[in-house]
């Protein structure tokens, strides 16, 4: 075995660091340290000087760990990593110490004290160097075709977007027809167009683009595999078709609540959702005379505590629809209160309220309550404002519902190991920095499978998605930095807690040469040690982090105190 | 009991059900009870059953694996605790095992008998349960001595997880209670209620006389590692020869490893040749888990080892 | 033996190891030294990628060979960049302080806390802090005790 030959090579960073940190004493102490056959102090190590000198000395002493000493490895670890590339050795057998933000810049007032400190942290750095092992960056092939599951907008818009960038995209749809949630609405808002004029020719792009292949009435059944190679099964009328693809879209939308045992729904004929009454009206039929529009029906309640957030807009969407069929009309929307964010939406409830459309406030405590025998007759309601009870005599209530989790979500979050929020939509990596995404790899999400959206945002989102999921697939290659773990299989005992505490679903208990143990699948490991932190025999290791360096520094900084540093 | 036991045992063998039965049998030291293997008809009569049998059997059961057949085992309440956790922790399969539950009413301590008596173990003759107390035979004579004065420690919280899928049963496993003023974690909380440098002081007595002999972990069920982590020579968290300085590691070390699995059978504290209170250093790791994230280990079948799981409203001091 | 005493040769200067993970606290702690926080410099950081990789036994060791205490930082909770790593961190740390004050450690030595990116002035608060109450706590354990192991074997 080669003996260890460690390179240090200390920066004075101009004055940053050299100005506090007696930098020559470091370097001769690096000089002591076991292991260590060569130190140098470089004014800037990351200048073109420094790096030449870093790949003179790895030639010329046979160097074979790095340590430099400077600044944050946030800044500068790419550089002095492809430096020792470029001399020959591998990048992991590098280690950084930081002295500049952790050491000079916060003791500059006692460079005594920093000089110490900056020497046992180099102590620390040579001790793990001398530990790390040559790694290879796992690389595996991202086959060049994407799934898209979900006909609706959204899904459509992520298919064209895909297969307009040349990606073989497999849209898989439940339906006979393409279209989606927004099948069933007649007119959309605010521009109070037909929404067949929007979807027709969606659709017709769709079903003609020779990238995409369209599964209509079909499901997905099964899905193995991870980022770059998935194995998809699609069923299709008892027929199971198999699918390779590298990425997959979710975009399976959602459902409007039947509000079943709310406001007689169900018990009388003529109260309604949103969706039954454009179903029942749009298509011809008379426009009733009087309706009671009751929004936030099932929503914002202590059983479902969220605000559906377009289904205001479609309520005005509808009332207006009814006042321009019928000026003389009378409609009231029953609200909590409305939701009309942004510019048009706002604009278009002051559209509603000059038609003559009645906005009533009702309080959560005392909701509305449908009178009638066999057919709604009437709503009473505590009127807010006035402060009293009113009696709207009504031929029709229509109920707005929000959107709901599809039931069939659990099914498919576990297909793809990814999760779900509390109630039931697909849940993000993180709902700040990492929309669109799963912390599960080539999973991605996009509208109304992760909450109520519009039109508009569904369609943002699914452009999002088509660009995530697009990325594996151009770069051809998914390359995993080589921190990941790895388990030892010969000393698992397989207890499982690793399986347990991975946040990616990156391990699993296999049958292999020495009986059941951990396995790591390195495509799907993120390097976070979790796993290795619960293996109670240490069987399980992080490449880079693993105990034996960690303990190595730990050592190093202890043996200090017992008479390690003079 | 013993009787219906030996019967039990002598069908399971000769059925072919059982390759062999792991339970207690008579040493040539009549104060305990030891382990041991039967597996002929003939070596049936050897197995015992009375309050001598305090041991935890549940870790030989792990031999099973290397046979084609199954064991089978004589299992107090709390001794399942450990085959469920050991099927939970993928040691074992449930169809490996042929249990056979017996309705414990308390475990004698050798060293609290000795103790009530006055006399070495080695005089003692005889034990038998008499309902409240223990018909003792030293010589000649035969006391009876209270329950409460030579219990094990664990039988006053005896905890019977009744919901164990027993193949058979000796009779109605019911659970053992007795009326005795000790809390739950009176050990505990007396140490605890202590000013910190004399728990210092305390427990560095304690831990100085250890000889790391290992014993605790080989009694431990839960010490099943092919290779543990203290036998690891890269790294090695140990020095070897041991330094008395890494005492306290060692204990601290396997008290972390057992939370959430460790299960109250005592072996530990039992089988520790100088005496080290194991039992009030791992009753405080019960105390805490059960107390931070409400979880008993050996308990129910499905649940997720508390250090690798999480509540997003855990406690949070952290801040 | 230079470490127990600062630069002037008065009293005792604790020294503390400190785990701070790649994304949020080390990332703070940069930050402390980019706004030029100054703080105390018995602070010895050790970067892993996440929180959780922190196993118990590390801070048992730690304080078994005499450092005279122990920091973890992770990422607020809710804010890993790994989604659970600093839950289990969390857990791990409720209970270690709580064994660890049980054999006598006192709680001030081993600490866990949670440093976001942005939050170099909470990551200086945090050395200050823990530096002054480990003093006034004085040394672990008697250097005398803590012998050094055979060289090689880490």
């Amino acid at each position: 075995m080669p003996k260890t030959r460690v390179g240090v090579f200390v920066c004075h960073c101009g004055n940053n660091i050299g100005g506090v940190v007696r930098v020559p004493d470091v370097v001769e102490y690096a000089r002591t340290l076991p292991n260590v056959t060569y130190a140098e102090d470089n004014l800037y190590t990351c200048s073109e000087e420094g790096l030449s000198s870093i790949k003179d000395q790895i030639a010329k002493e046979g160097l074979n760990r790095i340590v430099v000493a400077s600044c944050t490895p946030r800044t500068h670890e790419p550089l002095f990593k492809k430096a020792c590339e470029e001399a020959g050795l591998n990048k992991y057998l590098f280690e950084f110490v930081n002295i500049r933000e952790h050491c000079s810049w916060v003791h500059m007032h006692d460079p005594a004290m920093a000089t110490q400190k900056a020497k046992e942290l180099v102590r620390m750095g040579v001790a793990k160097a001398v530990h790390l092992e040559p790694q290879e960056e796992f690389e595996s092939d991202v086959f060049p075709a994407a799934l898209v599951i979900g006909g609706g907008v959204a899904g459509m818009s992520a298919a064209l977007a895909l297969a307009n960038q040349g990606i073989q995209v497999h849209l898989v749809e439940r339906e006979q027809e393409l279209g989606g949630l927004i099948r069933g609405v007649q007119t959309l808002f605010p521009t109070e167009q037909d929404t067949d004029e929007l979807l027709r020719p969606l659709a017709e792009r769709v079903k003609a683009h020779p990238q995409i292949s369209v599964f209509l009435g079909s499901e997905v059944e099964s899905v193995s595999g991870f980022i770059g190679d998935f194995d998809v099964s699609v069923r299709t009328d008892g027929e199971v078709e198999g699918l390779r693809v590298g990425t997959i879209v979710v975009a399976t939308g959602a459902e409007e609540l039947k509000p079943v045992g709310l406001y007689r729904y169900g018990e009388l004929p003529n109260v309604v959702t949103q969706l039954e009454f454009e179903e029942q009206f749009k298509s011809g039929g008379d426009v009733p005379r009087s309706v009671a529009i009751i929004n936030c029906v099932g929503a914002r309640i202590p059983q479902r505590t969220y605000c559906g957030r377009f289904c205001c807009a479609t309520a005005i969407k509808n009332a207006i629809w009814m006042m321009e069929r019928d000026p003389e009309a009378r409609v009231y929307v029953l609200h909590r209160d409305v939701m009309a964010y942004g510019v048009e939406i706002e604009e278009f409830y002051q559209r509603a309220m000059e038609l003559g459309v009645r906005f009533l406030r009702y309080d959560v405590e005392s909701p509305p309550e449908v009178l009638g025998e066999d057919r709604a007759k009437a709503v009473k309601v505590q009127h807010q404002l006035m402060g009293k009870e009113v009696t709207l005599p009504v031929d029709m209530v229509v109920l707005t519902t929000p959107l709901v989790a599809r039931d069939d979500n659990g099914k498919l979050s576990k297909m793809l190991k990814v999760p779900l929020g509390s109630e039931g939509f697909f849940l993000e990596a993180h709902l700040k920095l990492r929309p669109i995404e799963f912390s599960t790899d080539g999973v991605y999400v996009c509208g109304a499978a992760r909450y109520p959206s519009n039109i508009p945002e569904s369609v943002s989102q699914a452009y999002a998605a088509a660009a995530k999921a697009s990325i594996p697939i151009r770069e051809g290659l998914v390359r995993v930095e080589a921190i990941t773990a790895v388990c030892d299989e010969r000393t698992c005992s397989a207890c499982g807690n690793c399986v347990e505490a991975c946040p990616f679903g990156a391990v699993e208990l296999q049958q292999g040469r020495f009986g059941r143990t951990a396995y790591v699948n390195t495509a799907l490991c993120k390097g976070c040690g979790c796993c290795v932190a619960a293996c109670p025999s240490g069987a399980m290791q992080q490449r880079g982090f693993s105990d034996r360096q960690v303990l190595s520094m730990i050592g190093a900084l202890a043996e200090v105190m017992t008479g390690g540093v003079e | 009991m013993q009787d219906k036991l030996q019967e039990v045992v002598r069908k399971l063998l000769a059925e072919g059900a059982v390759e062999y039965f792991i339970g207690y049998c008579q040493s040539s030291q009549p104060h305990r009870a030891v382990p041991c293997f039967v597996s002929d008809e003939s070596e049936v009569e050897k197995l015992v059953w009375g309050p001598l049998c305090g041991q935890n059997l549940s870790k030989y059961v792990l031999r099973a694996n290397e046979l084609e057949g199954k064991v089978g085992i004589l299992l107090k309440g709390c001794d399942t605790r450990a085959i469920v956790e050991l099927i939970k922790q993928h040691q074992i399969e449930r169809d490996k095992i042929v249990a056979i539950g017996v309705p414990c009413q308390g475990q004698v301590d050798g060293r609290k008998l000795e103790k009530a008596l006055g006399v070495s173990l080695e005089q003692v003759t005889n034990v038998e349960d008499a309902g409240d107390g223990f018909l003792v035979t030293v010589g000649e004579e035969t006391k009876k001595v209270p329950k409460e004065e030579v219990l094990l420690d664990k039988c006053f919280r005896c905890k019977h997880p009744y919901a164990f899928p027993y193949d058979v049963t000796l009779g109605e496993v019911v659970p053992f209670t007795i009326e005795a003023d000790v809390g739950e974690y009176a050990a505990v909380e007396e140490l605890e209620a202590l000013p910190i440098e004399e728990r210092r002081a305390f427990w560095r007595k304690q831990f100085e006389r250890c000889i790391r002999c290992n014993a605790c972990r080989e009694a431990c069920y839960a010490c099943y590692c092919k290779e543990c982590l203290f036998d690891r020579k890269m790294p090695r968290w140990l020095a070897a020869p041991p330094l008395l300085s890494e005492n306290e590691m060692y204990h601290l070390i396997r008290a972390v490893h057992l939370a959430g699995r460790c299960i109250d059978c005592g072996e530990c504290q039992r089988v520790c040749p100088v005496n080290i209170p194991l039992g009030s250093l791992y009753r405080k790791i019960q105390k805490d888990v059960a107390e931070l994230f409400d979880y008993e280990a050996g308990m129910e079948m499905d649940t997720v080892p508390p250090l690798v799981n999480f509540e997003l409203d855990d406690q949070d001091p952290f801040l | 033996m230079v470490s127990s005493s600062d630069s002037l040769g008065n009293g005792f200067e604790p020294k503390i190891l400190v785990f701070a993970c790649n994304w949020c606290s080390y990332a703070g702690a940069d930050l402390a030294g980019v706004s030029r926080l100054q703080m105390p410099p018995n602070c010895r950081v050790v970067r892993v990628m996440c929180s959780a990789r922190v196993r118990p036994e590390f801070v048992i060791t730690a304080l078994s060979k005499g450092l005279d205490g122990v920091l973890v930082l992770g990422c607020h909770p809710g804010d890993c960049h790994y989604s659970e790593g600093n839950y289990f961190t969390r857990r791990r740390g409720l209970l270690l302080r709580k064994l660890l004050e049980y054999v006598g450690i006192e709680p001030e030595r081993f600490q866990v806390r949670w440093v976001s990116a942005s939050e170099g002035a909470k990551f200086a608060e945090t050395v200050e802090r823990v530096t002054e109450q480990i003093r006034a706590l004085g040394p672990n354990r008697p250097r005398s005790e803590v012998l050094p192991t055979e060289p090689g074997d880490k």
